[in-house]
């Protein structure tokens, strides 16, 4: 592994924002408004509220359990076999997602910006970046997210600036949309939109001053919340809800729509510019964390390697469904919602099998 | 080279005989004495001991003037108990070993045989012809110091203490290279600059084998980790004020008598990126100096590639006058776009290594014919179009602006891998090829110092990368050297 100890939380900071706050630019806004209308933004709040704990209660855990990892963790509470066939869930989760979105990002690639471009050199090329930029390392990784991080912050509040002008306030009215259980519902269900912050926890010990990660990662999680909340805000309040539920990209479509002065009406590139960079590094680290797991699953220290194939599969298996809308409505949904359950009891079940176990004692 | 190695190991063992003709004989048939017109004997009797002397020199590299003075009429004249109490030099070394006594010879000192004595006497008379300090001509500035370096260690090195007085300044010699022995001067200060790093250096000088090195421009290339890299991850200057603010910083300055310039090691991207004149002006002037350097960079590696990718994919950007502009001056042209620019740029690469190489009489007529052909006759031939020329110009003019030779190679094959990927894919290419080349830059390392210290990885500095600071609030020396004395000034 290429850490020679240089990481800080910060760098850890800037990944879950980028990994998490991009969320709010790919096509999970689109999922979501199938079944809550226009109080999509209040989604991702119920969400939070919903896993928030449990993310606490598994940051309590790594810090009671001094120096171990994710798996780590998992294998020193519920024991080796059980702790490993859990890890190995969650990284069949990671994967999945991975897969997944890798299809959808590919199709907002092709669909916006080379309608002409063949799926599978998008693929390519989005994954031969992916890949060796992954095979740099977990640090390269992190510092380039953290330089990179300031300007895709400032080109997402420039979109906000620039769409002020077009906000229809009044378009969050109903303020519950189909209805609060509906919302409830869906708020619950899709917690799992957070489940990133449970995969970057495999790098726990990776940085210097792992007493201050968990403030760190608290605070990437709200600030990224927040960002969601804002952007799911703005496309409700635009598009208003018979639109966004047509429309598979709605980060996308605001900045087409948006533009700078007269003279500058179609400055989408310039945004896609930056949202590239976050994408690239989304995939960088959730490949690089998702090997990672495997690794400590399976004990291979040197994992690196790995991610070749691992790059690969993902690849082939984001071509794999037949087009993209059955890719995004259905199995992500559906992965969506199995994650949900499984992540927000996890924790529970964790910490109750330590304290039985009287592991919390020390 | 071996074999070599046998013979100098044999050289090695032969002592200084007791009998003046034997040493004598020993000389004359290493120096072919006779066949070498410029090497020098002299032999003469010693007044104070009555014993016959000899002594060796290249009438090439010492100073007559001084032997005859200092060296020759003393022993001539003077009577006194033993030699260091006659003549007049300053520099008087014992030699035991013959090997010794003939590297003394080549590096310009005079070696002085006695009958019935065991031991040479090596004495510093060199005077290497060097050109005289001049203006910095390819780091020049408007403020500060404009001294440079020049071919002479001696005038280097005091042009270096001449802004440093501190006794902690030490300057340690290596000797490199085995048929022809040459000096790096390796300065550093001594209370600062943390050991291991220097042990690194030494070994690195050490485990250097060939024949010879001559200068600090080829050592570089021997000391670097990464030769097929783009990156540099050393930096040469040719300003004695550079190089002391370097080592002030806890740097490491590497410096040969036969070069006009220093190395400085480890360096990090902002060493390429600074010029020692944004810390002479002032603060809002020194940084935006340093803006529109940074300008310069994204310019020159970025403008040509950003044009072929958003005029071959992206091309809804471009508002509707402008595009209907660019369309109207390319309705001749016949070549693809991504064509016209790669031509551009390569002729202007070429006018370039061209205005490098091309004697001084005729430097003009280069200009004008490089203007002329490449820029107007080129546009009304339809070869290329005039907005083509605008941004190759731009692309070239800014290179300039990046103030270290290394880097601006970099960033000039950079901009054609870059023109490349918007070529092939717009800006998916773009960014790709531009992220990639970006974490490889921060996985690089100089010396064990991340490239982009102290931005990524954090390290305790004064913040001085992109931007600098008022020079009254810098507080701390760079963390990312961990020198044995961080602070620059208490708080």
């Amino acid at each position: 592994m290429q850490n020679r100890g240089y990481l800080r939380v910060r760098e850890i900071v800037a990944m879950i924002l980028i990994i998490v706050g991009i969320k709010l630019s790919d096509s999970t806004p689109a999922l979501l408004t199938q079944n809550v209308q226009n109080a999509l933004w209040l989604v991702p709040m119920i969400s939070c509220v919903c896993i928030f704990p449990s993310f606490l209660l598994m940051l309590y855990l790594l810090k009671k359990y001094k120096d171990k990892n994710l798996v780590q963790l998992l294998e020193e509470i519920l024991g080796t076999v059980i702790g490993k066939i859990i890890g190995f869930i969650i990284f069949l989760f990671a994967f999945l997602s991975i897969a997944l979105d890798s299809r959808n990002y590919v199709e907002q690639i092709k669909i916006l910006y080379y309608p002409e471009g063949p799926s599978g050199l998008i693929f390519l090329v989005l994954f031969g970046v992916v890949f060796f930029g992954a095979k740099k390392g977990f640090e390269v990784i992190g510092f380039s997210s953290f330089i990179a991080l300031p300007f895709i912050k400032v080109s997402a509040f420039f979109i906000v600036f620039l769409v002020l002008g077009n906000l229809l306030v009044q378009r969050i009215f109903p303020i519950f949309g189909s209805g609060l259980s509906d919302i409830l519902i869906e708020g619950a269900a899709k917690a799992s939109i957070f489940a990133e912050l449970f995969f970057i926890l495999i790098a726990y010990v990776s940085t210097r001053e792992t007493d201050i990660f968990y403030k760190g990662s608290i605070l990437a999680a709200i600030i990224s919340l927040f960002e969601i909340v804002i952007f799911y805000f703005i496309y409700i309040t635009v598009f208003d809800y018979n639109s966004v539920e047509k429309i598979a990209f709605p980060f996308h479509d605001i900045t087409q729509f948006v533009s700078f002065g007269k003279f500058f009406s179609n400055i989408e590139t310039i945004f896609m510019v930056f949202w590239l960079i976050a994408a690239f590094l989304k995939f960088m680290i959730l490949i690089y964390l998702a090997t990672w797991i495997f690794g400590a699953v399976f004990n291979i220290e040197d994992f690196e390697p790995l991610l070749l194939p691992f790059t690969f599969l993902i690849a082939t298996l984001g071509t794999l469904p037949f087009n993209s809308i059955i890719n995004e409505l259905q199995f992500r949904n559906y992965l969506l919602n199995a994650m949900t359950p499984f992540l927000i009891l996890l924790p529970v079940l964790l910490w109750l099998v330590a304290l039985l176990r009287g592991g919390l004692r020390k | 080279m071996r074999q070599f190695k046998k013979s100098k190991d044999q050289e090695k063992k032969i002592k200084i005989n007791k009998s003046l003709s034997k040493n004598i004989d020993e000389m004359k048939e290493t120096f072919s004495y006779g066949l070498n017109k410029d090497f020098c004997m002299r032999t003469l009797e010693v007044k104070f001991s009555e014993y016959n002397a000899c002594l060796f020199y290249y009438g090439s590299i010492v100073d007559g003037e001084r032997i005859n003075t200092h060296i020759i009429k003393p022993l001539l004249e003077q009577t006194g108990d033993k030699l260091s109490n006659i003549v007049t030099i300053e520099n008087l070394e014992e030699v035991t070993d013959l090997e010794k006594a003939i590297q003394n010879v080549n590096s310009g000192k005079a070696i002085l045989f006695i009958d019935n004595d065991e031991i040479a006497y090596a004495m510093d008379v060199a005077k290497f012809e060097y050109r005289a300090v001049s203006k910095a001509e390819n780091e020049s500035v408007i403020k500060g110091p404009q001294d440079a370096f020049t071919e002479s260690l001696n005038a280097n090195i005091s042009l270096i203490r001449k802004q440093l007085h501190n006794h902690q300044l030490v300057n340690e010699a290596v000797q490199v290279g085995e048929r022809s022995v040459n000096e790096v001067n390796i300065l550093y200060i001594k209370d600062m600059v943390k050991d291991d790093l220097l042990s690194n250096l030494r070994e690195r000088l050490e485990n250097i084998s060939i024949d010879s090195i001559r200068n600090i421009e080829v050592l570089e290339q021997h000391l670097e980790e990464r030769p097929y890299s783009l990156i540099p991850t050393i930096l040469y200057t040719e300003r004695p004020d550079k190089a002391t603010a370097f080592l002030e910083d806890g740097y490491i300055i590497l410096l040969m008598n036969t070069s006009s310039a220093c190395l400085i090691v480890p360096v990090t991207f902002w060493s390429f990126y600074h010029s020692p004149e944004d810390r002479y002006l002032r603060f809002l002037y020194g940084n935006f100096s340093r803006a529109i350097r940074l300008l310069c960079f994204y310019l020159t590696t970025m403008i040509s590639a950003t044009y072929v990718a958003i005029a071959n994919f992206h091309s809804e950007m471009i508002p509707p006058d402008l595009l209907l502009a660019i369309t109207a001056s390319r309705e001749r042209i016949p070549f693809p776009l991504v064509f016209e620019v790669l031509i551009m740029e390569i002729a202007f690469e070429l006018i370039r290594e061209a205005g490098v190489r091309i004697p001084n009489p005729l430097g003009p007529t280069i200009g004008i014919v490089g203007a002329l052909i490449l820029g107007q006759a080129a546009v009304e031939a339809n070869i290329i179009s005039p907005i083509i020329v605008i941004v190759a110009a731009l692309s070239g003019l800014s290179s300039f602006g990046i103030p270290d030779l290394s880097m601006n190679f970099t960033v000039r094959i950079l901009r054609f891998i870059f023109i490349l990927a918007a070529a092939s894919f717009g800006m998916l290419g773009l960014i790709g090829a531009l992220i990639l080349f970006f974490m490889y830059v921060v996985s690089i390392r100089s010396y064990g110092v991340p490239f982009f210290s102290p931005v990524a990885p954090n390290f305790k500095s004064s913040k001085d990368t992109v931007f600098r600071k008022v020079l009254k609030k810098e507080y701390f020396r760079p963390g990312f050297l961990d020198l044995k004395d961080s602070t620059k000034r208490n708080k």
